[in-house]
């Protein structure tokens, strides 16, 4: 019973960690754009709207961040072999890769703005040296969350495989979950705010961001600002619900059945989203309504 | 013929000799594998590899379910998860492996099972969350862009695509989709790492010369590895198989399975072999 009480406490951590980690890192890729919606920050100087957006698109968000949790991992689990208290090692270690997304991150922005030159966009150094430190910042946290909760899946709950594997895993998976869920609300609600709330962007209007805001130019800092409100809990809801309903129904239910009651849970669980998933869409069938007429629509 | 000189193919079409040239390699790389395998357990090495083949196909073929919309989906331009398959659906896969490795000491069914509804939980969450955003976030109803009703809900879809806009979101189909993706993609993730699990256990203690206690860390850790690495090399070749965005099962280029399935049982012998003959040479 003790045992099951400690998995439990244990359980509810990393899912607090998670939660704070997905939503660090969709903010962190908002104000770098880093995920999907950066082909329109890409895109914009070729169609002649030249902007100060930051503009770090290292790769795909799960690869990086597969990266950077992988490489804290690494690190910690080496300082920790070194001796070293595990509560140092993982901030340590996580800050030696928040440095490489740093790197990442510079190198990032000026190759891919130069590579914009002959569209005029120019490389603001101001941009490069007020936002990489937010992004750094951003990024540490979900590393941090990220790593520690690989640390007690490890330590506390007897995971077979090793820190820096499990950092891979999850970091991918972070940056699968946290784009998946944060990529939209960038994308669509903050890059496009001059287009119609409640439908998508036109692709005529591919390019178009906005870029200025009350005051002067808009800057990423404030897209964070913006995203995070809904897109960054969102993602941090996501990421939270995953590693705490996977740990959950594996801490609690493993032991029944050798091992069949935690997949009947899991089952259980799978089912009860496919009905919020479903009375979702259906709400907004129902309350927002069709664009168009049917017999107009299919003609 | 040079490549200028190629005339268009149609995405989805066959090609019958490369889809023969496939599964002919795919028999030499395991007849390869029976010749280089002690004598003694040369049924047992194959079989392990004919274990992560079944995985990868698992892999490549679950890919196609998950639905991905990639940048347009960013922009509610067109329907689906918006980032990348293989990024996807790795991220569930490897959250299936998670569960899978842990459930590894109870059986290979129950592991590759826990495996599978590990991944599907993931991509049911996840999948449950972007409606969300679209819905609550930026009112934006689902909308396929592919088909004109809902191939399990029945429900119009063309009406409630925006203006100028292939469609938005998640319809039903595509969540299935998703879930059905992320459980295949998990299972067969776990099965490679089972299969390989159990290899390195029987064989790194003669190689290592080192007791079975101590082999343990080491043979977790390098099963871990490959099957992960496995699970990308399956997940980006159906990738280009489907050229970037699908919207689910429902999709025209869903039809281009079967030759993921050769592409991805080719490329699972090949990775495989590799991973047997560091234990067996």
């Amino acid at each position: 019973m003790e045992h099951i009480v400690f998995g439990i406490g244990i359980t509810a951590l990393a899912g607090a960690l998670a939660t704070v980690a997905g939503s660090a890192e969709d903010t962190e890729s908002n104000i770098g754009s880093q995920g999907d919606p950066n082909s329109q920050v890409q895109l914009a100087p070729q169609m002649g709207f030249l902007h100060r957006i930051f503009n770090k698109a290292v790769a795909g968000e799960p690869p990086a961040y597969g990266l950077w949790c992988c490489l804290g991992a690494g690190l910690a689990w080496a300082f920790m072999a070194m001796q070293i208290n595990p509560v140092l090692a993982i901030v340590l270690g996580c800050v030696l890769a928040t440095f490489v997304q740093g790197v990442y991150a510079t190198t990032a922005y000026v190759g891919r703005t130069a590579s914009l030159a002959k569209f005029g966009q120019p490389v603001y150094v101001d941009v490069l040296k007020s936002m990489t430190s937010v992004t750094m910042a951003h990024a540490f946290i979900a590393i941090f969350c990220t790593v520690t909760l690989c640390h007690l899946i490890n330590a506390a709950l007897g995971h077979p495989f090793p820190l820096p594997l499990l950092g891979l895993i999850w970091g991918i998976a972070l940056g699968a979950a946290g784009s998946a869920t944060g990529n939209p609300y960038y994308g669509k609600e903050r890059q496009y705010q001059n287009q119609k709330f409640g439908a998508g962007v036109p692709i005529s209007a591919s390019g178009n961001i906005v870029r200025y805001a009350e005051a002067g130019e808009r800057n990423s800092i404030d897209n964070g600002f913006f995203t995070h409100k809904i897109g960054g809990s969102a993602s941090g809801i996501c990421f939270g619900m995953i590693v705490f309903l996977e740990l959950w129904r594996t801490v609690l239910f493993e032991q029944i059945s050798a091992g069949w009651g935690a997949i009947i849970v899991g089952v259980l669980i799978i089912l009860i989203f496919t009905v919020i998933d479903r009375y979702i869409e259906v709400w907004a069938r129902k309350n927002y309504g069709p664009y168009a007429e049917a017999k107009e629509a299919s003609s | 013929m040079s490549a200028v000189a190629a005339k268009p193919a149609a995405g989805g079409a066959m090609n019958p000799t490369a889809m023969v040239v496939g599964i002919v390699m795919t028999l030499v790389l395991i007849g390869i594998c029976y010749m280089f395998a002690p004598v003694d357990s040369q049924m047992m090495v194959v079989s392990v590899l004919i274990g992560i083949i079944v995985g990868g196909v698992l892999i490549g073929f679950g890919t196609h379910f998950v639905p991905v919309g990639g940048a347009p989906a960013a922009m509610g331009q067109a329907p689906g998860i918006a980032t990348g398959v293989a990024m996807l659906a790795a991220g569930a896969g490897l959250a299936g492996l998670f569960g899978g490795a842990w459930a590894a000491e109870q059986g290979m069914v129950v592991a590759v099972v826990t495996g599978g509804v590990g991944g599907g939980l993931m991509m049911a969450i996840t999948c449950m969350m972007v409606n969300f955003v679209y819905v609550f976030g930026m009112g934006i109803p689902s909308a396929s862009g592919k088909v004109a009703n809902d191939p399990i809900t029945g429900d119009s879809q063309a009406e409630f695509k925006s203006q100028g806009t292939e469609g938005h979101g998640l319809p039903f189909v595509s969540f299935v989709g998703g879930v059905i993706g992320g459980t295949l993609g998990g299972a067969g993730g776990t099965l490679i790492y089972i299969e390989l699990l159990g290899l390195y256990e029987e064989m790194l203690p003669n190689v290592m010369q080192v007791t079975p206690a101590q082999v343990m860390p080491i043979a977790v850790s390098t099963a871990g590895m490959f099957a992960v690495g496995l699970f990308l090399v399956n997940a980006v070749l159906t990738a280009y198989n489907i050229t970037g965005t699908i919207e689910g099962p429902h999709d025209p280029k869903f039809s281009r399975w079967p030759r993921a399935i050769v592409a991805s049982a080719c490329a699972s012998a090949l990775c495989g072999l590799v991973a047997v003959l560091i234990v067996v040479l």
